[in-house]
């Protein structure tokens, strides 16, 4: 494996790089395509502070709840899962203010990304993303044997958009999570907005993948989805998902906009068409949240909520002279100066989950989602403790 | 919350338990295929029904009662954690993993779980094919891995015809296609004539299609296993435990009653399961499936009686039919497939059934003409359906005007 990964795998611009990548993609997931065979149980346990997974600790709200009360209480006709697609789609569709066709309601954004991966990739159509990102794309380019080109971002830990538009020229698939995970970082609206113009001059032929995943947590006043670029440009698609503000992600559902022949494309490769399905309660609380928040007020909710708890976890760090990057998302990146697995096994002996490895950076920084206020007033004390005795071990 | 919901479980009388588990019941393939036949989306899948008929829905295999109570439990159980991931999640995903293995004499590394059954069959195309690796299947058999090698993957697919008499899967049929294929898909019981091969008939296939060609892999599709009476059927899971490139897959969408909840999985040697594993998709299936999956799989009685029911309702429309001169074959599923040729085909049948509220399945060609597949519902709605049916057939004895009435 190690070797064939090898020779897919060629880094883009930086010379350093090549050492990153042979260990950077595909490696395991959140919990690994090997989840099926690796012994992974962790579940989170009662008193178990979970701030591993970038979940949102708050939930889909009672709203959404309630709707999936009521189809099983009998209040809505059951059975009618194409329906349910379909009211689904619309939802979203309006939500947006596009049409239904633009749309393409998928398990989870996974699958969308999976779909684009498989639809725009090729055996001489490489998959491009910066090192590190959500590795779903590279870890699935690989699986099916097309070549990856691995970016680093830049000194800020955000895309380097020089070194990308270099990287994706010729290339089937550019995948510009934003904002990033694990990095939390975000590009500006206006310099997406300008990558995606000089991007499709210089090379017509590439499709962008913009994962919005964690766009609902962003603060920086010069952000924008970029939807309506997507449903007018054939080579850009927006992903987008239920599992993070919205606060749904075990019920799996996530959503690509497009435009209608791009999103055709992937049609297919997507389990909400053909003889595929999503789970009825996924599709009614995605319809349910979806519905609520049709004034944005759901989602602004949540993000004031995360961002009093991502300014207080922020500050924590930087009083102790730990500077995390610029996070515009539900988790942070921090260079805690010791290795992410000693943290985070430290961490778990005292009931908090956390920090799973993130090459090239897992030597030196930890990923921390954000869990509610409460949770993070006990979870950084826990950091406290922990990071406070690797500090003394160093020293001793 | 737990408060709310145990307030809620007790408010669950009799009727709305039914119309929980009806809802999580109801299958989705065959409605989605229905639907693409009609060639449209969304509001086609609703037959024109006379103003205030409340339809009765047999066209789609599902089971009219859906999950056992301790699989609504499972789900309403997971409210609170709708947040968590599967992998965060309790139960885990590995938690029913390791339960399916341990139920089956199996290890963890046995099984893989699928988003429906339906993930399994696509991954099994793609894992064991290529351009030059094809298909097998008999005709006419369940069309998912048949229609995702040749539309998505552009594979090829080869085909021979179930026995023309009993419609039962001819195994001998299908050998002299094996040779370098890189799958054999057989769904056992088949879907849509009901019919099964023995295990034995299983074991002696395989055995012929390692020593034909020992490189091609038999996905062995058991959907509607949990239906089976015959003593002379058994599920393969020990014949793919211990035999590398052969897979069950099984789903919770049939006699588990939750084709909305979408779980599935597939068990079988190590190094076979790794294979479909890799293209397993993180995080396929749902908190509340899993957790409902698990409860289920705990209540092994709940199966055997809704077993033992739907065998009742089979025996009586089966009789039913064969009153009125039309054969079925010899079913071991939540549905029959009748040969009503002598009178109409299956698409003027559905359509005059439709008329008075009753769907009943698709088209299955080549045999479209003549035989008519009929989803069993309740008792009380096949005694309902049946009058439907006799309507608009007329007892075949008197009728001579033929097809096309």
């Amino acid at each position: 494996m190690a070797l064939s990964r090898r020779q897919f795998v060629q880094t883009a611009g930086l010379g350093a790089g090549a050492a990153l990548t042979a260990n950077v993609w595909g490696r395991g997931r959140e919990n690994s395509i090997w989840s099926a065979i690796e012994p992974n149980l962790q579940a989170v346990e009662h008193g178990v502070i979970c701030v591993s997974s970038n979940e949102n600790p708050v939930g889909p709200g009672e709203k959404v709840l309630g709707s999936l009360r009521s189809l099983l209480e009998g209040g809505k006709k059951p059975g009618r899962y194409s329906n349910q697609v379909g009211e689904l789609t619309e939802s979203i569709a309006a939500h947006f203010k596009v049409k239904t066709e633009n749309v393409l309601v998928s398990e989870g954004s996974t699958e969308i990304l999976r779909a684009a991966t498989q639809v725009f990739t090729s055996k001489t159509k490489a998959l491009v993303g910066t090192i590190p990102t959500y590795e779903e794309c590279a870890g699935y380019a690989e699986l099916i044997g097309n070549p990856v080109h691995g970016v680093k971002l830049n000194s800020e830990f955000k895309i380097d958009l020089d070194q990308m538009l270099a990287a994706a020229k010729g290339a089937g698939l550019v995948f510009y999570c934003n904002p990033n995970n694990p990095t939390a970082t975000y590009v500006g609206a206006k310099a997406t907005r300008d990558f995606l113009q000089k991007l499709n001059a210089a090379s017509p032929d590439t499709t962008i993948l913009v994962d919005e995943a964690y766009f609902d947590y962003v603060t920086d006043p010069d952000h924008e989805t970029h939807v309506p670029i997507a449903i007018e440009n054939p080579h850009v698609i927006v992903a987008r998902t239920f599992s993070k503000a919205y606060g749904m992600a075990g019920l799996r559902q996530g959503y690509a906009i497009g435009h209608p022949e791009t999103i055709k494309k992937m049609r297919q490769w997507v389990g909400s068409s053909g003889t595929g399905s999503l789970n009825v309660f996924g599709m009614a609380a995605a319809t349910a949240s979806i519905q609520q928040d049709a004034d944005g007020a759901f989602t602004k909710n949540e993000r004031n909520r995360n961002k009093a708890v991502r300014d207080m976890v922020t500050k924590w760090f930087a009083d102790r002279g730990m500077k995390p990057t610029d996070s515009q998302a539900n988790f942070m990146f921090v260079n805690i100066g010791t290795p992410a697995k000693a943290f985070r096994e430290a961490c778990r002996a005292k009931n908090v989950m956390v920090a799973r490895d993130f090459p090239p950076f897992h030597q030196t920084h930890a990923r921390i989602s954000l869990g509610t206020m409460e949770e993070m007033q006990k979870a950084v004390q826990v950091f406290g403790e922990v990071l406070a005795t690797k500090k003394s071990t160093a020293a001793a | 919350m737990s408060v709310s919901r145990r307030g809620f479980l007790q408010g669950l009388g009799v009727d709305r338990t039914h119309a929980a588990a009806f809802m999580a019941a109801r299958g989705h393939e065959e409605l989605v295929a229905e639907a693409m036949q009609q060639g449209r989306q969304g509001a086609a899948r609703r037959p024109n029904l006379p103003p205030g008929v409340e339809a009765i829905r047999i066209s789609s295999n599902e089971n009219p009662l859906g999950p056992g109570k301790a699989a609504i439990d499972a789900i309403l159980g997971k409210f609170p954690e709708a947040n968590r991931y599967p992998f965060n999640s309790t139960p885990l995903d590995a938690d029913l993993e390791i339960l399916i293995a341990k139920l089956n004499s199996a290890k963890r590394e046995n099984v893989v779980l699928g988003v429906g059954s339906q993930e399994l069959l696509k991954n099994a195309a793609r894992v064991f094919m290529s351009p030059t690796k094809h298909l097998v299947i008999p005709s006419p058999t369940y069309g998912d891995p048949a229609g995702f090698a040749q539309n998505a993957l552009h594979y090829t697919v080869k085909s021979a015809p179930v026995h023309d008499k009993t419609l039962k899967t001819d195994l001998s049929a299908l050998l002299p296609l094996v040779k370098g294929a890189g799958l054999v898909y057989l769904c056992n019981p088949n879907n849509p004539t009901g019919t099964i091969n023995s295990a034995q008939e299983i074991k002696d296939f395989v055995a012929e299609v390692k020593k034909t060609s020992p490189t091609t892999a038999v996905l062995l599709d058991e959907a509607y296993c949990d239906y089976a009476t015959d003593p002379s059927f058994a599920t393969a899971f020990p014949l793919a435990l211990a035999t590398p490139g052969v897979i069950v897959a099984r789903t919770m969408s049939k006699a588990y009653g939750m084709a909305g909840v979408r779980i599935g999985y597939a068990i079988g040697d190590a190094a076979t399961i790794k294979k479909m594993a890799a293209y397993r998709m993180p995080y396929n299936v749902n908190t509340f499936g899993v957790a409902a999956a698990v409860a289920s799989l705990k209540d092994p009685q709940h199966i055997k009686d809704e077993s033992a029911r739907n065998k009742a309702v089979r025996d009586f429309t089966t009789k039913f039919f064969a009153d009125l001169g039309y054969t079925s074959t010899d079913s071991q599923t939540n549905f029959i497939f009748t040969d009503i040729g002598k009178t109409m085909t299956a698409a003027q049948f559905r359509d005059a059934c439709a008329a008075k509220g009753v769907m009943v399945g698709r088209d299955f060609p080549p045999l479209e003409k003549q035989w008519a597949r009929i989803s069993l519902g309740t008792m009380e709605e096949m005694q309902k359906a049946t009058e439907v049916f006799r309507s608009v057939l007329k007892p075949a004895t008197t009728t001579s005007s033929g097809k096309g009435q």
